[in-house]
This record gives C-alpha cells, structure tokens and sequence, in this order.
C-alpha cells in the first residue's frame, strides 16, 4: 500500500479555469517526489486536492489505501502535514513551543512533549522553543511551520513552492534539511536546483502530466523544459556550456553536489589532460587561430541541431 | 476591544508588550473577573465624585501594570472618538458638568480593559473566557475575528504603501473624484483579498486538526498573587457601589 495514489484527477475551478487535467501519479513509502512546472501549472491545486481541500474532483486520490472524498477529507488529512507557502498562514501560537503543539493538541495525540521536541530538533529550532512566533525572521517562520507539521506525524509531506522568498543562506539551509529528512516528501516547486538536491524523482506538471522520472532525465529532455517553461539550474547551463568547449561530459549535473562529484571523476580519469584542455580553451586566445575555431564550431554545433 | 492596526511598521500584536510585564504574567481569568467587575461597576456610577474615584483607580492600574504608557496612549486615542462623542452629545444635553462626567466614566470603563487587551497574550485571553465557560463557539469566533482583523489591517498597510509607490497621493477631499474612486476600488481590493487571505488561514487551522473547540492547556493556576489582583479590584468596585448606593455615606 502506497501512501499516496492519484489516478486520473482533474480539477476545474468555479470559473472554468482546468487547473488539472488526467493526472496520475503515486509515492512509494519513503520516496521523496519533486512536482515541478511553471506558475498556474496546478502545483498548489494539486497539493490542496490531495490535503482534501478542493472538492469535487474527477479520478481518484487514494491516501494510505484510502479513497478521498468529502466524507474522509477530514479524517485523511491527519496523514498529510502540508506546508503552505506562506507561513504566516498557518502559525497561530504565541510562542514556537505553543505553536508546534498546537496541532498534536488539536489531535489529541499522546506524547506531545516527546512529539514537540523530536519536531523542534529535525527542523533545527530546539534552541528557540520560547521565541514569539511573530518576531521571527521569514526563513525562522518556515521552520516553526515545518517543526509544526512534524509533531503530527504526517505519512506524507506536501512541500508547497518551500524555498520561495528566502535568502541564499536560509534556502540552503532548509534544503539540507529537507534532504536529510527520512520521510515521505511531496515537493511543489519551480526551483528545479532545489528539487534535484533533494529528491530523487520528478514529476513534469503543466495542467496534465508531461514527463516523470529521474532529475537527471528531466533536465536531459531540453524540448519538454522549454515546452513547460523550465530554466535549467545554473549549473547544468554551465555544464552545457563547458560540453559545447570540449568537456567530456558524461552525465549532465543538475546539482552542485553532483556537479562536485563528477568534476572529480573526470579530473581523476583525465589527469592533467583535461586541466590543460580546459586552460587552453580559456587562455588560449586569439593567438591561437587553430584552436580557436575548433571551440567556435564545437560551440555553433549544437544550436544547429536545434 | 480596540483592535485597530497599532505601530508603525509591520504586524503589531495588540499584546506585544505582555510577556514583559509582571501584569502579563498574571493568570488570564483573574484579571478578567477583577478587570469586568470594576468596569461594570464604574459603569454604572452616577455621583461626580465616586466618578473621578473610579477614573483615578484606572490611571493607578495603568501606571502600576509597567505597560508602556505611549502604547496605550496610542490605543486610547483609537477610542477617543467613541468617546467624544458620547460626551459631546451628553453635554449637548445635560450640560459641561455632564459632559466631563461622561468622559471620566467611559474612560474609567476603557482604560483598564486596554491593559487587559494590551497586558495579556490574546490567546491568553481567549483561553481564559473559554476557562470561565463562555461556550467554545464565542471563544473560537473571538478568536478568528482577532486573526481576521489583524489579517485586514495587515493587507490595508500593504495596499496604501503599494499605491503610495505609484504616486497615489490620497483623495484630498471628497470632490475629489478620481481619489475617491481609488480609495473605494482599493478598499474592495483589501476585502477580496483579506477573504482569499482568510480562508487560507481556515485552511492551515484545519491542517492542524483544528475543530471547534480551541483547547486551553498552559496550565496556569490562579495564585495568590493573581487572587489578590481579582480581590483588590472587586473590593474597590464594591466599596464604590456601596457608597453610591447610599450604604455608607
Ligand atoms: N481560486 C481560484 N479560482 C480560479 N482559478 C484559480 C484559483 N486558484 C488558482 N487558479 C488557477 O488555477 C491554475 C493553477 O493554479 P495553481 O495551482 O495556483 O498553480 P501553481 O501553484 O502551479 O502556480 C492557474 O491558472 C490559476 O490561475
Ligand atoms: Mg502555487
């Protein structure tokens, strides 16, 4: 039994918009699914259906082996945390201890002292127990929400656009978080650098499903990104770059780590030969008129292709 | 309650100072018993005399609960037109003698429920009335209306600083037609979006397996300290109405 399974949904606002349109998709247990697609792609519909927020729907949202309607919406979302992408909507509490038990309270779940804590801890705030809610900085509010949904104890986590509107620093930081986290994880967002530090598959969303698979696959299936209107992360354009200079690549990094990982590689297995090819291609210059050319045609080859 | 947007910048809590006061740290259902039974006694006060007494009691809470004195003077000034224009129209009636007494006594009323609202965490507050049995469904819908106002005034702040940054600059008066319209166009923006707003909190409420019923669980209990304010209170209400009543003269 799957924790989540859609088949076949779609959803159409009161004004006719089709937010979405034949989608299916499932989680295993443990598996950590990024849902990337452009602005008004259905992201947050998506993660609103399955929290039993939007009714009625078309298809079928299955929940721990359990069908979603309106009769269970209310019972189904005890096994969904979601993060909305505000934070100021869901904290309610005076002070972050106060408000990452609130919902446990609500439930009237046991341990809530034990529950707190083990929140507070995976999402790095035991130091700030006592701290008002309402001082803290945007960044510090996201992980009060985080710690929130933790203490209930969620079979899934739905990530809705999660690195949006922070800084470098606190966007790392939660990455790493979230990354290290063992849980069931639902990532809605058009941070495709973010996605590919933290899951391991994705989902292509743009109203209905256009591609699924692994980061590196998306990334690789240039037509369909642009068709979606997706930017490669930075370092994949760089990666591209360097391939069109005479790099041998061979697997397109999405993310820094990986990015890091193969650098290695390729320096381990090249050895100096490849040290000295990328200088010469930097530094060589006008001077060197053979060269040169080769690294202007390598460079126009594949946008002829295109 | 007074729940206007206080402060400058950004979200100011109606309690933001609480936490810092020993007032604040008092137990929610002994302020409010003490708090209610003064006010409704000062009320209800007719001779002049007893109503300058009543006033001097709310001043000697207000200096004594350490609050800062400029954020409640900023709350009271919110009221100060209910007020006026209550005196005003009493002494339209019955004269200046009238009149004065008529602000002393609401002000008597106003004040001491200020440092209730300003001395105690709202949800403190809230969490009290519900203890003293006031059904759950008043507490709760207390509760979200605070949410929602401070949610109104926070979208009210974003929209006038967003269209002061176009170069709005307010409707001078109002013949002004294009500033008026503006005015009202932005106000239907505010509610629109304040209801979206809303209901997104509605929805994080529910994601937090929110019911009905808010459940109270700082558990505090009434010490002899807060006894002693409950007491202190009733007592001097008791002793005005007691006068007032002729009992004692
Ligand atoms: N309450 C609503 N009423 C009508 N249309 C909506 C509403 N919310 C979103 N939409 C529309 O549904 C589509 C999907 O929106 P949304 O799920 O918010 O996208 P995303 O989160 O991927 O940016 C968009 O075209 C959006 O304009
Ligand atoms: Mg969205």
């Amino acid at each position: 039994m799957k924790p989540l399974e859609i088949a076949d949904v779609g959803f159409t606002y009161e004004d006719g918009t089709v937010a979405l349109k034949g989608l299916s998709m499932s989680i295993g247990k443990g598996e950590k699914v990024a849902v990337v697609g452009p602005n008004g792609a259905g992201k947050s519909t998506l993660l609103h259906l399955i929290a039993g927020f939007r009714m009625p729907f078309s298809g079928q949202v299955m929940i721990e082996g359990r069908p979603l309607d309106e009769s269970s919406a209310d019972d189904l979302r005890k096994h969904v945390g979601l993060l909305f992408q505000d934070p100021d909507d869901q904290i309610f509490m005076p002070t972050v201890e106060e408000d990452v038990a609130f919902g446990p309270r609500n439930l009237g779940l046991d341990d809530i002292e034990g529950r707190v804590a083990r929140g507070m801890r995976s999402s790095g705030m035991e130091t700030l127990a006592k701290r008002k809610t309402h001082r803290l900085s945007y960044g510090m509010k996201k992980r009060v929400a985080i710690a929130g949904i933790l203490a209930m104890d969620p079979a899934i986590l739905l990530l809705d656009e999660p690195t949006s509107g922070l800084d470098p620093r606190s966007r790392a930081e939660l990455i790493g978080l979230l990354k290290e986290m063992d849980r069931t994880m639902l990532i809605a967002t058009h941070d495709l650098e973010a996605a590919a530090e933290i899951v391991d598959k994705a989902v292509v969303l743009n109203v209905g499903m256009l591609m699924e698979g692994t980061m590196r696959e998306l990334v690789l299936a240039r037509d369909l990104m642009h068709e979606a209107g997706l930017e490669l992360p930075p370092i994949s354009k760089l990666f591209r770059v360097l391939e069109t200079m005479g790099y041998p690549m061979d697997d397109l990094p999405v993310s820094l780590d990986e990015a890091v990982e193969q650098l290695t590689r390729v320096i381990d297995r090249e050895g100096k030969h490849a040290h000295a090819h990328i200088h010469t291609h930097v530094h060589g210059g006008h001077e060197d008129d053979h060269k040169h050319s080769k690294a202007a045609a390598g460079e126009r080859q594949p946008r002829d292709e295109k | 309650m007074t729940m206007a947007h206080f402060g400058g910048h950004g979200r100011t809590h109606l309690s933001e100072y609480a936490g810092d006061v020993w007032f604040g740290k008092l137990d929610a259902r002994a302020k409010l018993v003490g708090i209610f039974v003064f006010v409704i006694v000062s009320a209800v006060l007719t001779d002049f005399v007893l109503v300058l007494v009543s006033l001097a009691v709310a001043l000697t809470l207000v200096l004594a609960s350490r609050l800062p004195v400029f954020y409640l003077a900023r709350m009271y000034s919110a009221a100060v037109p209910f007020i006026l224009f209550a005196s005003v129209s009493v002494f339209l009636f019955g004269g200046w003698e009238r009149g004065i007494e008529m602000w002393a006594r609401t002000s008597a009323c106003v004040l001491p429920l200020l440092v209730l609202a300003a001395g105690t965490e709202t949800f403190d507050l809230f969490a009290g009335l519900r203890r003293l049995h006031v059904p759950a469904v008043i507490t709760t819908l207390l509760m979200l209306t605070q949410r929602y106002i401070l949610l109104l005034s926070e979208e009210l702040s974003r929209m006038s600083i967003a269209r002061k940054a176009r170069g709005f600059r307010g409707a001078r008066n109002l013949l002004d037609r294009y500033g008026v319209k503006v005015v009202a166009f932005t106000a239907g923006m505010v509610l629109v979006r304040s209801f979206d707003r809303a209901d997104d909190i509605y929805e994080g409420l529910k994601c937090k397996g929110f019911g009905q019923e808010m459940t109270p669980w700082r558990r505090s209990r009434v010490a002899l300290k807060d006894g002693l304010l409950a007491l202190g209170l009733a007592t001097v209400a008791g002793l005005l109405l007691t006068v007032q009543l002729g009992v004692i003269t």
